[in-house]
């Protein structure tokens, strides 16, 4: 990598200089030449249901590995990928992080990601499904190890949506179907049947596959046009006027929480989310939160598909990748920690825990897992990792149909806004 | 700068005896001395920086692989092909024109209402200053999203939904915000009302004057080099409101980019967007931009500012 000598001496220039003034407050934490206690930073994004239960396993991993002492910290999605971004670009990527298939191309092409290929001897991969151990692969490179997997689902409050009486969402239902039963459960209940899907890009991405197309093309570029988005989001946008999706003011506050959503503030009947991190709401909405497929295209074409839900990979720069990987196997590997984890992070993808595990999860794990098992065998195979600059597309797709919703542009205006910029970013 | 006046002084004060060279240079020594951790702290973490982001304006940059020199074309995007820039620019002058008058004339208000007090000064100064002391602080600025978010205490009582969710009227929130601490400026225009001399409002009355005309023709005048001094902090404050746009709006200059101020798109572009050289070209135009307009807002001081010592030149 000949150009990352510039990079580097650029940042470090000026970590060093810091690094400088400050190493008299901080000892040195250079504990690897024995005697003293290895201490890795894991950091990972989540809600608190997933805090608490990481804390746990960690806790039994410190337990286990007397060694080694764990600091972990998370955040929310949207934090979490600025903080992680800033943290890798000054070079000071925590030991052991949570990435999501958005980042494995970035962090892995930017010299971020240990290659976790070399660790065998600490961390094991045999149990884990082959195709979805590929998705954490570069060129080759073992840089993340999935760590469950997770597929869309629509996420309702089944009390709230029988007392309406209108029919409950069955799978294979088409989005015009979709788009009739929020409409009636609007005009029963006197509350949006459902949010607003426009905002979101995944939404989006699984009305697109239903018609056979895909988000991006093979080699990174733009997968659909702009009349493509601008029916999806006159279609979207003519069910927010009609009071069968939830208003603006309300989509707007929409940040990737569960507590920010409108099913989570009470203000709507259904939601949108991946299966696992939906557990969130329960606490919100209560028993009747339950899960349903994602509509279907016309024809019957699913755009839903199963993805790796998140992955686990070490720091390139760690001075204890040992260990690193070490923390990482426990992760996915060991039965108690899986016993601790349950599916908060989606269903196990190692094989033989997930056998373990299903049978003994407990609360909104079942009904994941039963989720997962009526959809298996109906999907799609996953697209390719998404290019780098989609991160960032995420955003303004949120903020383009901000446009769209209050008024201030109309959806071909919006779409135009989009490809343009989607284009500039993905060059 | 200072370390070279050290040394000169003794001569011009005029005692005969030039300065002996060796104790000036020891002297010269001595303030390098106590400087130093001045000069580091500022070459090191200000003017590095500063030189880094200068260079990195004129790259291509991704904070994960290596900056690529692309030239202007970071400038000319901006200028010519990014509408979401003259957005945040928009919005940034609109609060500028809005925050910074209103503030100030809160400020003097208060400051006049604080002079003719009698009883409880003290404790009213610090209770209005209070505000500014933690408004830098991100707590605040949260607390005035609940306050006004649908739901929140504002809702409630006005019943006019969730200021911050409505691209009208987030603006005004975040505004809001900034007049509500208006302390320090209040202080600083307590002080300048305590320089006026009292005779002069002693003679006016006798002249027959009224509350109205004594403010015009005294307080005003008298008081306009603090009025300058808090136009061009706190204009230049405003150019780069970061905190409470921030927090109000989620970090996204939400809603449908109603509050995207200008660093708010600097940050989006730098750390959200990775596009570190696109957001080092906005920072140095906002700079150039600011000084332009406190050289600006200088020129036009000597028609307005009228300073004491003045008086007969």
């Amino acid at each position: 990598m000949p150009g990352n000598r510039t990079k580097r001496s650029c940042t470090l220039l000026v970590t060093l200089a810091l690094s400088a003034l400050l190493t008299a407050c901080g000892g040195s934490d250079d504990t690897s030449g024995g005697g003293g206690k290895v201490t890795l930073r894991y950091t990972w994004w989540g809600n608190p249901d997933r805090a608490a239960r990481t804390d746990q396993a960690v806790a039994l991993f410190k337990k286990k590995h007397p060694g080694i002492d764990v600091q972990t910290s998370f955040a929310g999605y949207d934090a979490y990928k600025q903080k992680l971004a800033t943290q890798a670009a000054g070079g000071d990527a925590p030991d052991v992080m949570q990435l999501d298939y958005r980042m494995i191309d970035q962090y892995a092409s930017g010299g971020v990601l240990l290659d976790l290929g070399k660790r065998s001897a600490e961390l094991s991969t045999a149990e884990i499904d082959k195709g979805l151990l590929a998705t954490g692969r570069l060129g080759g490179t073992q840089f993340a190890i999935p760590m469950a997997r997770g597929t869309e689902a629509v996420v309702y409050d089944a009390k709230q949506w029988k007392a309406t009486g209108v029919a409950l969402p069955r799978a294979s239902w088409t989005w015009d179907e979709w788009a009739d039963s929020v409409r009636e459960v609007a005009r029963a209940s006197g509350k949006p049947g459902s949010i607003d899907p426009g905002q979101s890009e995944d939404c989006f991405e699984v009305w697109l596959r239903g018609q056979g197309k895909s988000l991006y093309t093979k080699d990174g570029g733009l997968g659909f046009t702009a009349d493509d988005l601008t029916r999806w989001w006159t279609f979207t946008d003519g069910l927010r006027r009609e009071g069968a999706v939830s208003p603006a003011e309300q989509t707007t506050q929409i940040d990737g929480s569960v507590e920010n959503t409108p099913l989570g503030r009470g203000k709507a009947v259904s939601d949108f989310n991946w299966d696992a991190p939906a557990s969130g709401f329960q606490d919100l909405v209560g028993e009747g939160l339950t899960l349903a497929p994602m509509p279907v295209w016309r024809d019957g074409t699913p755009g839903q598909y199963f993805k790796p839900s998140m992955f686990i990979g070490a720091g390139a720069t760690t001075s204890h990748p040992g260990e690193a990987a070490q923390l990482i196997d426990f992760m996915i590997n060991d039965k108690d920690a899986a016993k601790i984890l349950g599916a908060t992070r989606g269903i196990p993808v190692n094989e033989s825990i997930r056998t373990d595990v299903v049978p003994g999860l407990e609360g909104f794990d079942t009904t994941v897992a039963a989720y997962q098992s009526s959809v298996e065998g109906t999907l799609n195979a996953p697209p390719q990792a998404p290019p780098s600059g989609d991160s960032a597309l995420q955003n303004t797709f949120t903020r383009d149909y901000d446009q769209v919703s209050f008024g201030r542009m109309s959806p071909r205006e919006a779409a135009e806004n989009y490809v343009t910029e989607a284009k500039a970013e993905l060059r | 700068m200072t370390t070279t006046d050290i040394p000169v002084a003794p001569a011009r004060e005029g005692h005969g005896k030039p300065p002996k060279k060796r104790g000036g240079r020891r002297r010269e020594g001595a303030a390098w001395v106590f400087l130093s951790p001045w000069v580091l702290g500022a070459s090191v973490l200000t003017l590095l920086p500063m030189a880094v982001s200068l260079y990195l304006s004129f790259t291509d940059y991704d904070m994960f692989n290596a900056p690529r020199w692309v030239g202007l074309r970071n400038y000319v995007q901006m200028f010519t092909e990014d509408p979401r820039y003259w957005r945040s620019v928009g919005s940034t002058l609109t609060y500028v024109v809005i925050a910074v008058p209103l503030q100030l004339a809160v400020a003097l208000a208060v400051a006049l209402a604080l002079k003719f007090m009698r009883r409880g000064k003290a404790f009213y100064r610090s209770a209005f200053y209070a505000p500014s002391l933690l408004g830098a602080s991100m707590s605040i600025a949260l607390v005035w999203r609940a306050i006004f978010n649908d739901g929140g205490t504002v809702d409630n009582l006005l019943g006019t939904g969730g200021w911050v969710n409505r691209p009208g009227w987030a603006m005004l929130a975040v505004a809001l915000l900034t007049v509500w601490q208006f302390g320090a400026p209040m202080v600083i225009f307590l002080a300048g009302l305590q320089q006026i001399p009292g005779e002069l409002y002693e003679a006016a009355a006798v002249d027959g004057a009224g509350r109205w005309r004594q403010f015009l023709s005294i307080t005003l005048p008298m008081l306009s080099p603090v009025v300058f001094f808090n136009l061009v902090l706190q204009t230049i404050q405003a150019f780069q409101v970061f905190t409470p746009a921030f927090a109000v709006s989620g970090g996204k200059g939400g809603p449908a980019d109603s509050t995207l101020f200008y660093t708010l798109y600097l940050y989006d572009r730098g750390f959200v967007a990775s596009h570190m050289g696109y957001a080092s070209a906005m920072a140095w135009v906002l700079l150039l931009v600011i000084g332009a307009v406190t050289a600006v807002m200088f020129r036009t001081s000597r028609s307005w500012v009228f300073y004491a010592d003045e008086e007969g030149r």
